[in-house]
């Protein structure tokens, strides 16, 4: 910067909203302090400007250069461009200082302002001024979850040879989609989709893979955070186990199981399923007998392992890493259809949820992929009858959907969950594939088909004979083995009750259980529906307010299986460009307003 | 015949109490959950829609609302709280409105104030009237006897008269409700049919009971208490005054049903406000300005009424009279004004509307039933 600078500062404005968050009068005052600053001129709110009056002042002033200050100046540069060159100066030393693009809507609005306005005085550009520190990023990622956003995350990730330890509540990987029949709408096998995938993380060098495990403690920062991770005792050594199913076989225990959703039964030694990714036992500990009684009774499955895999001594522990980023994909949980007691799920037999009518139909599930009705067993053991799906089970000749459960509901939640009338229209056509001849009903609010192939599929399901009855339905009545649904089709003017065989619920997402701990664990807000915040809807939607914390998945809003992957594979090019590029956080508000000045003045100072 | 939307009638209904109406997205819940909705009328959502739609006439000849008992079911079901039950209520509010020819219901509707200066108005009218007729025509310390401040014979008189002119006007916009609902329709119903199920109007009117069909019975008992103890007292004091001012022996029969009837009046006004105070249930949870005017007056009104019975009765004539003078302050503007105009004349209108909605109903169903196979081949 030459000693001898004239210049001109003039501040300007075109809107409102920016004039308001900055203060003009400050600013001005502030830059008439600075080195070389001849004139401050505030025009105000959208000055008429003469090219004339303007040349006349700088030739009178003797300015060599004018900077242009406010929230659109550019706006006002033609008119300073001319008055320059009608002054004879040089038409090139017109600077603009935009609030808007650096000022406006961030907190200190007024130093941000007073510092764009310090750099374009020196003819610095206030990015390169502001640009944040590199800071020495942790190669390691951590990914919370394990379900299909999680495992997309992981391979990308760790395709790019950096290690990622991905920890995962529940024993195997897989999450809600391992338990789907088929996705919408190409009607693809889920698990021929996921099941690679799974296996793919559990053979990769770079992924740690942590199930049974919980985070525990975050501490650090952007680029280097400490993680301590509760590593629950499996009481099985995966790689001595060998998936026989010996120890499975002998165990007496009997639990719901959550992989099919509570509809079978699994043992206190069990693998989610065979699929599962560790393929190896874990012991339920809460329902483990010998770990109950101390080692007094059963015991069973331990005499029976040949591998001698089985190590009731096993106890929790905990395991510390460090990781520069951290990607939160827990997804989500499915709606209590309890809730709605006038639905009556819980209390007919008959009313299912749709996760539970995903084991149904699929051909890992109770009844190897066949659409039965609940069937009344008298259980030896509790002494109790109970319904359920047996693989001779009878036929439903009608099946009604019901379509918002939970979901679009001020009584429950307002949001719509995005998934349910695809995966309704998909579980259409499996019914009409399955039992050509059941009739099947759906009862919808309105038909969100929104997706590629989506609204053609959704005509395809109305051709094959579904009836698709606008109207969600108010209630389902009936007995254990006969439903009445209720509901009026608006299309027709026809209030609509007749029996069905089995009433299937669309049941909407929830927040998985824990997001709030961990939220507050990792200090990042979520919404006002529990999904977690991302940074910016638009153009951030991976990021959250805290730098080296991202999200992906459901658990940040809910989506489908396409957008969950396009999210995961998103924020893995995300974390992968902080340990590359090595800055943890790409946001300008982490520089003081002196310090942007000292690196502008310096930049200035080296220029010369 | 062209159909006209009235683009404006939300923002009219909203007076009434309407204003949630527009937040609703029709998914049927309502319809669905109703425990009167059955074909022919679906409700409360397509009435719903024609509101939001502003078809204003096909509205003015809606029976559905009067078939509404604001259980308030389809309010607390309803996912986009847009309150069906007040909706409906409203729209009864607005058909009052429509009914009445004089235009001075839909003036009380929208602004309290206009129905309060009313009340005010005629209560002083009535005041100053019975003040300067008692006063020149008998004695205000008699309550009986030759000299009575208000002797029971002239308050017949009044009451009579009262009596034919609300009459009048009551028929009046009944006949209006007529002929919007029925008189203009394209559904046809003979004139048998209407003298075959004339039955149903009294029974609707003295049983309420499709009231009874809500889930909860609480509010139609209440409901109930509170009509038969008007009913009652309504024919106590146009038939038998002068039981009641006669003494000093006490008429059994009449006094008998008279207290019944004050402690059925006061004891549902005071549950209503309380439960519009408190906002107990559903159908207490929004209030009109015309709903709290209605119970206070009608509170009012019995109170006065029992004291100043009780003043007389104990021998305090002087007192009797004053109270009996704030009491016909009291009766007057609530039976002018409430009867043709507010709330009180749905005692009319529902039982009437239950029965054109039978009438009409049975007609829809027969005209289906000869059209169903004309359809039934053209599906085939």
């Amino acid at each position: 910067m030459d000693a001898e600078a004239r210049i001109g500062v003039y501040l300007c404005r075109r809107g409102t909203g920016i004039a308001d968050a900055v203060d003009f009068h400050a600013v001005a005052e502030y830059v008439a302090k600075a080195h070389g600053v001849r004139l401050v001129r505030d025009l105000g709110f959208l000055p008429a400007l003469d090219p004339a009056e303007l040349a006349a002042e700088i030739a009178r002033e003797g300015l060599d250069t004018v900077v242009i200050a406010g929230d659109s100046p550019g706006f006002f540069k033609p008119a300073f461009t001319r008055a320059m060159a009608d002054a004879g100066g040089d038409p090139l030393r017109v600077r603009l200082a935009s609030f808007r693009e650096h000022a406006a809507g961030m907190r200190d609005a007024t130093d941000r302002a007073k510092a764009t306005l310090a750099c374009a005085v020196l003819g610095v550009p206030y990015g390169l001024a502001a640009l944040p520190d590199t800071t020495s990023v942790h190669p390691d990622t951590l990914i919370i979850g394990g379900g299909v956003a999680g495992i997309q995350a992981a391979l990308e990730v760790a395709g790019a040879d950096k290690k990622v330890y991905l920890v995962e509540r529940t024993p195997t990987i897989g999450g809600h989609m391992a338990m789907f029949d088929k996705t919408f709408p190409t009607l693809d096998c889920a698990a021929c989709i996921l099941t690679p995938k799974m296996v793919a993380v559990g053979q990769h060098d770079k992924i740690e893979l942590m199930t049974c495990a919980e985070v525990q403690e975050v501490t650090g920062t952007p680029g280097s955070y400490r993680v301590k991770i509760l590593q629950r005792a499996k009481r099985v050594d995966a790689d001595a186990c060998v998936a026989c199913h010996a120890c499975m076989e002998v165990c007496p225990v009997s639990v719901p199981s959550e992989f099919d959703d509570g509809v079978t039964t699994r043992k206190a030694i069990f693998m989610a399923f065979p699929q599962a990714v560790p393929n190896a036992y874990v012991i339920d500990a809460e329902h483990c007998t010998y770990v109950q009684s101390d080692g007094q009774r059963c015991g069973a499955c331990l005499k029976k392992c040949a591998k001698e895999a089985i190590h009731f001594e096993e106890t929790d522990r905990v395991v510390e890493v460090e990781v520069g980023n951290i990607i939160i994909a827990t997804g989500y949980d499915i709606f209590d259809a309890r809730r709605i007691e006038r639905y009556g799920y819980g209390t007919y037999p008959n009313v299912v949820t749709a996760l539970e009518f995903e084991r149904l139909t699929n051909a890992s599930g109770p009844t190897g992929g066949a659409i039965v009705m609940k069937t009344k067993k008298h259980n030896r053991r509790t002494k109790q009858d109970e319904w359920v799906f047996a693989p001779d089970g009878p036929r439903p000749k009608s099946i009604a959907i019901i379509h918002c459960v939970g979901s679009r509901d001020a009584n429950f939640n307002p949001y719509c969950s995005r998934v349910c009338c695809m995966y309704s229209l998909k579980f259409a056509h499996l019914v009409k594939e399955k039992l050509p001849d059941a009739q099947c009903y759906e009862y919808y609010i309105d038909m969100r088909a929104f997706g590629k192939g989506y609204e053609e599929f959704f005509e395809r399901i109305k051709e094959e004979g579904v009836f698709v009855v606008r109207g969600r339905s108010a209630k389902v009545t009936g007995s254990e083995d006969s439903l009445v649904v209720r509901g009026e089709d608006i299309l027709s003017d026809k209030l609509l009750e007749f029996p069905v065989d089995m009433v299937l619920l669309a049941v909407g997402l929830e927040p998985a259980r824990g997001s709030e701990k961990l939220a507050t664990l990792l200090r990042i807000p979520r919404d006002q529906d529990g999904w977690f915040s991302e940074a910016d809807y638009n153009t951030d939607p991976t990021g959250t307010e805290r730098g080296g914390i991202y999200v992906a998945g459901v658990c940040q809003g809910p989506k489908d299986i396409p957008d969950t992957v396009a999210q995961a594979a998103a924020v893995a090019a995300r974390v992968l460009r902080s340990i590359v590029s090595g800055r943890g956080r790409d946001s300008r508000d982490s520089v003081s307003l002196p310090e942007i000045e000292r690196r502008a003045r310096e930049r200035a100072g080296a220029s010369t | 015949m062209a159909i006209l939307a009235n683009p404006r009638l939300v923002g009219e209904l909203e007076h009434y109490g309407a204003g949630d109406v527009v937040k609703c997205y029709h998914c049927g819940n309502c319809s669905a959950a109703c425990p009167f909705s059955k074909e022919p009328f679906i409700f409360p959502r397509k009435s719903m829609r024609y509101l939001q739609m502003g078809l204003e006439d096909k509205l003015r000849g809606n029976l559905e609302p009067w078939l509404c008992y604001y259980c308030g079911e389809c309010s607390e079901q309803c996912p986009r709280e847009a309150e069906p039950g007040e909706v409906m209520m409203s729209m009864r509010r607005w058909l009052t409105a429509q009914y009445d020819f004089t235009g001075i219901s839909k003036l009380f509707y929208k602004s309290w104030k206009a129905e309060l200066s009313a009340i005010v108005a005629v209560a002083l009218l009535t005041g100053l009237g019975f003040w300067w007729w008692g006063a020149t025509h008998g004695d205000i310390r008699h309550y009986d006897g030759p000299q009575a401040f208000l002797a029971s014979s002239f308050v017949h008189a009044f009451d009579w008269i009262m009596g034919g002119v609300l009459l009048a006007l009551l028929l009046t916009n009944c006949a209006r409700m007529w002929w919007f609902s029925m008189g203009r329709s394209r559904i046809n119903v003979p004139l048998t049919e209407y003298v075959r199920r004339a039955w149903l109007l009294p029974v609707h009117f003295l049983t309420q009971k499709r009231y009874r069909e809500c889930e909860k019975k609480r509010p139609w008992a209440v409901h109930l208490a509170l009509m038969l103890s008007y009913v009652t007292m309504l024919v106590l004091i146009m038939f038998f005054l002068h039981a009641f001012q006669e003494g000093p022996e006490i008429s059994w029969p009449h006094h008998s049903l008279g207290y019944l009837a004050t402690i059925g009046l006061i004891g549902a006004s005071v549950y209503a406000l309380r439960g519009r105070i408190r906002r107990s249930e559903t159908h207490y949870k929004h209030s009109h300005e015309t709903d709290w005017i209605f119970l206070i007056l009608l509170l009012y009104v019995a109170v006065t009424g029992i004291v100043q019975h009780a003043l007389h009765r104990f021998g305090a004539g002087h007192a009797a009279n004053i109270l009996y003078l704030a009491h016909m302050m009291g009766v007057v503007p609530m039976l002018v004004l409430e009867v043709p105009f507010s709330k009180w004349a749905h005692l009319a209108y529902r039982p009437l509307a239950m029965y054109f909605s039978e009438l009409q109903g049975a007609a829809i169903l027969a005209r289906e039933k000869s059209a169903a196979p004309a359809v039934r081949a053209r599906a085939a």
